[in-house]
């Protein structure tokens, strides 16, 4: 080790000379600036010394210093090149710490905010922010979003109040659908090419499907099973006759369109079953459609094996 | 456990059960027996003080059920947290963030604890760091931690010096984890701070970069002179004053930029690091962050010490630069001549 290190320090001093005394030269030459000159030409990208060498050291001795003097940058986030953005974000940052003690509540049961769309966040700040950071900024609203409102400090209130959109896109609210005055509930759902409608009602578990039986409409059972899952899952079987009118595509695309809209009209029956539902897999929309044939292609993607010649 | 809640005991479960004196339930006899937690509840409790804290998290709102109870389970908690036994020398990881030491605090022992002797592996050494380095200890170099804390305390006064003389002090740290460091450091010496990447030609190509960024002329007590803005249209982006910068490994550019426009620089030099990119090297760990932390904190400190400075000179009215004046504002940077007679030169 210690004949290691003889070598090495021997070596170093070698390389060490010749930067070290250039670097003198220039500081005494240093002027009364705070900012030392410039002493070194420019040099070719292709010469040995590409990368310029660190600036000399400053000289304190002399009393005057630079001019212009106080103009400043109006954010300590100045030479990042989007001031007002990181400023942003760093104040979101300091209030989620702060407050992150206090009570919050589910992200579902938050009151819904319209916050920037990206390109009026743009107009905002006046910078061109990446979508990846405005989407981390909008996290952490979402975050300061779940404090419980009634713990919500003012603070708070007014910053979420300088990130939404003008206007408020969700201030008027559909009025919830209601069983009609002969105790049905209506409900329609799409899958693939098919839509269906269930008109639902309190009855036994009798089930009609364009007027016919499910067993004759759906010969398999994985499709009755789909077709009834909403009922089947909460345990409504025998507690209600579905009417249901389906038309379009195939076989599964009908039965799942089924699921879709007897699952809302059980929703306007007992809107308590939503998150059994919503487990369930029931009231989620799959919103999937088939692909369109391009030109050039055998199918939606597929290409033409290539032939030489 | 009827019988248990009925013994005196000491212990946190003990405040928990006080509201709610379930033993008596249990008993048959229909005499009233009063409520077995009795002694404990004429035990003096500070109530006060809980109060107080909660009331400083939780601004006037209207209080509801469910904040209530919130409210209810907090004051719970602090009183809890009062009870057993007192942790009175714990490690507080932000502790270096929050309050970090001063210059005049570097002892070899803060640096020993913050690892900022922990150097490379030897193979990956540059001989130039050799006379920063102390030895070798299990195959990675270990750095010399009283040239540490020499090269340290240099670069603190450095620090100082600036922003006492009014510069721009730029905190540069682009690694994961060094962000929140770095926004410190910048606070404290109300200086600029980099966490993200520097953007290439920040300095040598300003106007198309910077251009569009916001700033302002401020007197000597730093408040800020609205009259001005007009003027500070088509003036020349500005440039660092000083740059410090905690992982120059990956900052290439940005030290290239500053050596290009003699920016002063400050670095953290680890032993694979070239020391001669920076102006003043720190021979320490580059990797660590409470290294990192500690001695951008502690650079912090030291342009905090240099603005107090600055800021009670001119209280005293006198600056250590030359003031611009409002005549010299209202120039054109590059003709040097007042903006009205150009536009009537232009219109003849």
């Amino acid at each position: 080790m210690a004949g290691h290190r003889s070598n090495c320090i021997a070596q170093a001093m070698q390389l060490l000379r010749l930067p070290s005394s250039t670097s003198r030269v220039t500081v005494s030459r240093a002027p009364s600036h705070l900012r030392p000159p410039r002493t070194q030409t420019r040099t070719y990208a292709t010469s040995e010394e590409a990368v310029s060498p660190a600036a000399p050291e400053i000289d304190f001795s002399t009393s005057s210093s630079r001019s212009p003097a106080r103009i400043v940058p109006a954010s300590p986030a100045y030479f990042s090149g989007s001031p007002r953005f990181i400023d942003h974000v760093l104040k979101l940052e300091k209030l989620q710490t702060k407050y992150s003690g206090l009570p919050t509540m589910e992200a579902s049961e938050a009151p819904r905010m319209a916050w920037f769309k990206l390109a009026q966040f743009r107009d905002f700040v006046g910078e061109p922010v990446p979508t990846k950071k405005y989407k981390s900024l909008v996290k952490i609203l979402q975050r300061l979003n779940r404090i419980q409102p009634a713990a919500v400090p003012a603070e708070v209130r007014s910053t979420l109040e300088s990130f939404l959109r003008p206007g408020n896109p969700y201030a008027q609210q559909l009025a919830p659908p209601t069983v009609d005055e002969s105790g049905r509930a209506r409900g329609r759902g799409k899958r693939k090419e098919s839509s269906a409608v269930v008109h639902l009602v309190e009855g036994e578990g009798e089930i009609l499907v364009n007027g016919r039986s499910l067993v004759d409409v759906f010969k398999r059972v994985h499709d009755r099973e789909s077709a009834l899952w909403a009922l089947r899952c909460t345990q409504r079987l025998d507690k209600y006759n579905a009417w249901i009118n389906v038309r379009g595509g195939g076989v599964t695309g009908q039965a799942e369109a089924i699921t879709l809209a007897t699952a809302r009209a059980l929703l306007v029956h007992e809107p308590a079953l939503k998150p059994v539902l919503r487990k369930a897999g029931v009231i989620s929309v799959d919103a999937r459609r088939v692909e369109r044939k391009k030109p050039g292609h055998v199918k939606a993607r597929k290409m033409p094996t290539w032939v030489k010649r | 456990m009827i019988v248990r809640q009925l013994a005196a005991r000491q212990g946190r479960q003990f405040l928990a059960l006080r509201r709610t004196p379930v033993a008596s339930r249990f008993f048959s006899s229909e005499i009233p027996t009063p409520p077995p937690m009795e002694p404990v509840v004429d035990t003096p409790l500070p109530e006060a003080e809980p109060e107080k804290i909660i009331e400083e998290i939780v601004p006037v709102a209207p209080a509801e059920p469910g904040q209530a109870s919130w409210k209810k389970e907090a004051t719970h908690r602090h009183r809890f947290n009062r009870m057993g036994t007192s942790m009175k020398v714990a490690y507080n990881p932000d502790s270096l963030l929050q309050n970090p030491p001063k210059p005049s605090d570097i002892t070899l022992e803060l640096l020993l604890a913050s690892q900022t002797h922990l150097g490379h592996s030897t193979s990956r050494w540059n001989p130039q760091n050799s006379r920063y380095i102390f030895g070798i200890r299990e195959g990675v170099h270990i750095i010399s931690l009283d040239v540490t804390a020499a090269y340290l305390r240099r670069a603190a006064k450095v620090v100082e010096e600036v922003a006492a003389r009014g510069g721009l002090i730029l905190f540069a740290g682009t690694r994961k984890g060094q962000k929140q460091s770095v926004v410190r450091a910048a606070e404290l010496a109300r200086g600029y701070h980099l966490f993200e990447r520097w953007i290439p030609g920040s300095l040598t190509n300003g106007q198309q970069i910077l251009g569009h960024c916001e700033t302002k002329v401020v007197n000597a007590l730093d408040e800020e002179l609205p009259d001005f803005k007009a003027d500070l249209a088509d003036r020349p982006p500005l440039k660092p004053d000083l740059v410090v910068c905690l992982n120059p490994l990956e900052n290439v550019v940005l030290l290239h930029e500053c050596g290009l426009n003699n920016v002063p620089t400050i670095g953290i030099i680890d032993t694979d690091a070239d020391p001669t990119r920076v102006t003043y090297p720190i021979p320490s760990n580059d990797d660590s962050l409470r290294a990192t932390t500690l001695i951008a904190g502690i650079l912090g400190r030291a342009g905090e010490a240099g603005q107090e400075r600055r800021m009670a000179m001119a209280k005293e009215g006198k600056t250590t630069y030359e003031p611009i004046t409002a005549q010299a504002l209202r120039l054109d940077p590059f003709t040097g001549t007042a903006p009205g007679s150009e536009q009537a030169k232009k219109q003849n």
